[in-house]
């Protein structure tokens, strides 16, 4: 045991000691995430907030000013938006919500008392309760304030008074004895507001009610939330980044089992009193814990910095533990297979790029073609994917993550093995 | 104790080493000594177990198997090539090798710094290697291979690539492991260095063990008479004797000697007779 901590303490000093792979080990896919994370983010990667995306299909002054109530606000923020694309993002998860202002929400607003109430939509995953309650509020809010200016300000009532007036008149989807009664109303509403009464305060107490009038109605619209989308480009990005910061672990570890064979200290380890298992131990060894931290490191970064919400974080070290052990077990066998420094490179990088390729360590395997996504089974890199993918966004199961986790262990094993037993051999030649 | 029985080792076609047998006694000093290619680190590779002989037998110690760590305990190398991590410093290689070789902690702490000032690369201890001259390493390859006080120690070419200087520090390094009482194979295609430094030597060529003996014996068998050049007032003498001083006091009753060059039959010779080469070509 102190041998193989002896050899992997030496192992993690080389590494520290080389800058060139220590950049490459530690910052190059935190690079990567962010470069990849903010090309596919539009929302900048900002952690989702209340920020809703508004859609005004009813262009009027009245929409305008409602929009530019909510803008002003501190409760929510708001972007414009075309309709399908306000439900296409909420549906995917980078939206929390939409709000649609109905055609006619203007018009309704001036008749006030009668017809149809000003109508807003509200597009929201409806798992999402507490936040569409809220949301409603607050629109409400605003709703009822527009309508409170207008009993407030004595023009705009009258103006809304006379058009009623003519609606009621001209409109014949009101039976006569409400026709009458509020005729009779408004026109003595309107002889009242006619004298000048001083200081009308609208924000007044006592506005509670407001008889059989609507101030605003919010349809809500359930957009079931894709389960399965990333939450940003981020989600996506930084689990790529560290599948290249394993892969390039993996790689530059199995060089360095060459490398010693080459320079002659790996005749040194052989010839002292040592298990030959232990020299591949401490390689092994140095090589998970650098994977380990690589991954711990830059997924602590995307969770502080990049608003990821891993769904599980014992599940996500799990994935984490499992897939370092994957690679571990690759690279012993890649670092035995080469003879040369050039050779166990350019194994290493084509056999790890080929992986990568078509595991989704370069294109999300969610944007890959059917047949593909079936092809990259065999891909050591897609279970580790798959793995981390379901632990941060994809939220796997325990039972669900267990097929991948398996996959790693098995893959890890039958490469740690195969090099244990390649590494034996390779002494009698 | 070291014991080479029959063996034979061949890498395709090439027959490295064709059926040596060598027995090196507790407390020697036994050098190996033979041209590029002639299977010497083949040897040294067999005889620590980093190889396995196709034919023959290895015994080390009281005949134990160079695979047995008990018997790697008891073995010290120190490769041809620099085995060495370049990025470390002289002081971490040699700590590193310690724990390799289950030196406890406590006992490090003294015997490192011990080793660095017998090599003189105490003023570099804390330099990475990559920056130490090709001497220098050498000497530190060495050092790594005494760290654990091994009874057996192997050297290949120790003196590659060295000054003058840095040979002549490596000289008392293995003079004082005579002192102590180790066993030594070391190899060399420098025959002064096998002379100087062996009690024994082993001449090898294209595999094969050709002499075997003390170097004297060597020399008195294989390496011919000595050449004697002398120069009196009448003539001059071009002669090959074996015994130089009674044909120097016949020259001289016949005549004043002006001057004489005796040279005496070396390794060298001893190869050359062997061979028909000459040792480095
Ligand atoms: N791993 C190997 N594969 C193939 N041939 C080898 C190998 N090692 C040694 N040989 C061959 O075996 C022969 C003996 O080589 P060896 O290295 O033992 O010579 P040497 O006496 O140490 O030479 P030098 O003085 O150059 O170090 C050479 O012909 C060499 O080419
Ligand atoms: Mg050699």
């Amino acid at each position: 045991m102190n041998a193989i901590l002896a050899i992997a303490h030496k192992d993690l000093k080389l590494l520290l000691r080389d800058k060139t792979g220590f950049f490459f080990t530690f910052f190059f896919p935190i690079i990567i995430a962010v470069f990849f994370g903010s090309i596919f983010s539009d929302n900048g990667g900002k952690p989702v907030g209340l920020h809703v995306m508004i859609v005004d299909n009813d262009q009027s002054v009245a929409s305008e000013a409602f929009i530019a109530q909510l803008e002003a606000s501190d409760e929510v923020s708001v972007q414009r938006s075309l309709k399908e694309e306000a439900v296409e993002r909420v549906r995917l998860g980078k939206e929390v919500a939409y709000i649609e202002i109905k055609k006619g929400f203007g018009d309704a607003q001036e008749r006030m008392f009668w017809g149809a109430p000003p109508e807003i939509e509200l597009g929201i995953d409806p798992a999402r309760r507490g936040t569409a309650g809220m949301l409603q509020g607050i629109l409400m809010k605003y709703g009822v304030n527009a309508f409170q200016k207008r009993f407030s300000d004595p023009s705009l009532m009258r103006r809304s008074i006379q058009d009623s007036l003519d609606g009621i008149q001209s409109g014949s989807t009101m039976d006569d004895s409400r026709r009458e009664h509020l005729t009779g109303f408004l026109t003595e509403l309107d002889a009242y507001l006619d004298q000048p009464t001083p200081n009308v305060d609208g924000t007044g107490s006592g506005n509670g009610g407001f008889g059989g009038m609507n101030p605003l109605v919010v349809t809500a619209r359930d957009v079931a939330l894709e389960k399965r989308g990333p939450q940003s480009g981020y989600a996506i990005s930084f689990p790529q980044g560290i599948m290249w910061g394993i892969i390039g672990c993996a790689a530059s570890f199995g060089v360095s089992l060459v490398i010693e064979r080459t320079r002659g200290t790996l005749m040194r380890l052989r010839t002292a009193p040592i298990d030959q298992l232990h020299i591949l131990g401490g390689k092994a060894l140095a090589c998970f814990v650098t994977t380990c931290v690589l991954a711990a490191g830059t997924l602590g970064i995307a969770m502080l910095f990049f608003g990821i919400r891993p769904n599980s974080l014992v599940l996500l070290g799990i994935s984490i533990i499992s897939i370092s052990f994957e690679f571990v077990g690759i690279m012993m066998l890649l670092s035995v297979l080469g003879r040369t420094e050039r050779s166990a490179a350019g194994i290493g990088w084509a056999v790890l790029m080929m992986m990568s390729m078509i595991g989704g360590g370069m294109l999300p395997l969610f944007i890959m073609p059917e047949w593909m996504q079936t092809v990259s089974d065999i891909s050591p890199v897609k279970w580790a994917m798959i793995a981390m993918e379901g632990s941060i966004w994809r939220q796997f199961s325990l039972n669900e993550l267990l097929v991948p986790w398996m996959v790693l262990w098995g893959i890890g094993s039958v490469g740690f093995l195969s090099g244990v037993w390649m590494f034996r051999r390779s002494r009698s030649e | 104790m070291i014991a080479l029985m029959n063996v034979t080792k061949s890498f395709g076609k090439t027959v490295a080493v064709d059926d040596l047998s060598l027995r090196i006694e507790p407390g020697e000093i036994f050098g190996l000594l033979g041209p590029n290619g002639a299977g010497k680190s083949t040897s040294i590779n067999m005889t620590v177990g980093l190889l396995n002989p196709d034919k023959g037998r290895i015994a080390i110690g009281d005949g134990g198997s160079p695979h047995d760590p008990a018997v790697r305990e008891q073995l010290g190398i120190a490769p041809q090539a620099l085995a060495l991590y370049d990025e470390l410093t002289a002081m971490e290689n040699l700590r590193f090798f310690g724990k390799i070789q289950k030196m406890p902690s406590g006992v490090l702490k003294d015997r490192v710094p011990e080793l660095l000032c017998k090599i003189g690369l105490w003023d570099r201890r804390n330099d990475r290697i990559k920056t130490y001259s090709g001497g220098m390493k050498r000497r530190l390859n060495l050092a790594v291979a005494l760290i654990h006080h091994p009874r057996i120690v192997l050297l290949d070419e120790p003196t590659a690539g060295v000054d003058p200087q840095s040979r002549h520090a490596l000289f008392e390094s293995i003079g004082e492991l005579r002192r102590d009482g180790v066993t030594v194979l070391l190899t060399t295609h420098y025959m002064e260095e096998a002379e100087k430094l062996s009690s024994r030597v082993g001449i090898m060529d294209k595999g094969r063990l050709l002499a075997l003996g003390r170097v004297s014996d060597l020399i008195a068998s294989h390496g011919g008479k000595s050449r004697l050049y002398a120069q009196r007032a009448d003539r001059e003498f071009f002669l090959e004797t074996d015994d130089p001083m009674a044909e120097l006091v016949g020259l001289q009753a016949g005549g004043t000697l002006l001057q004489f060059k005796v040279e005496s039959p070396d390794l060298e010779h001893v190869f050359l007779n062997l061979t028909g080469r000459n040792l480095r070509d």
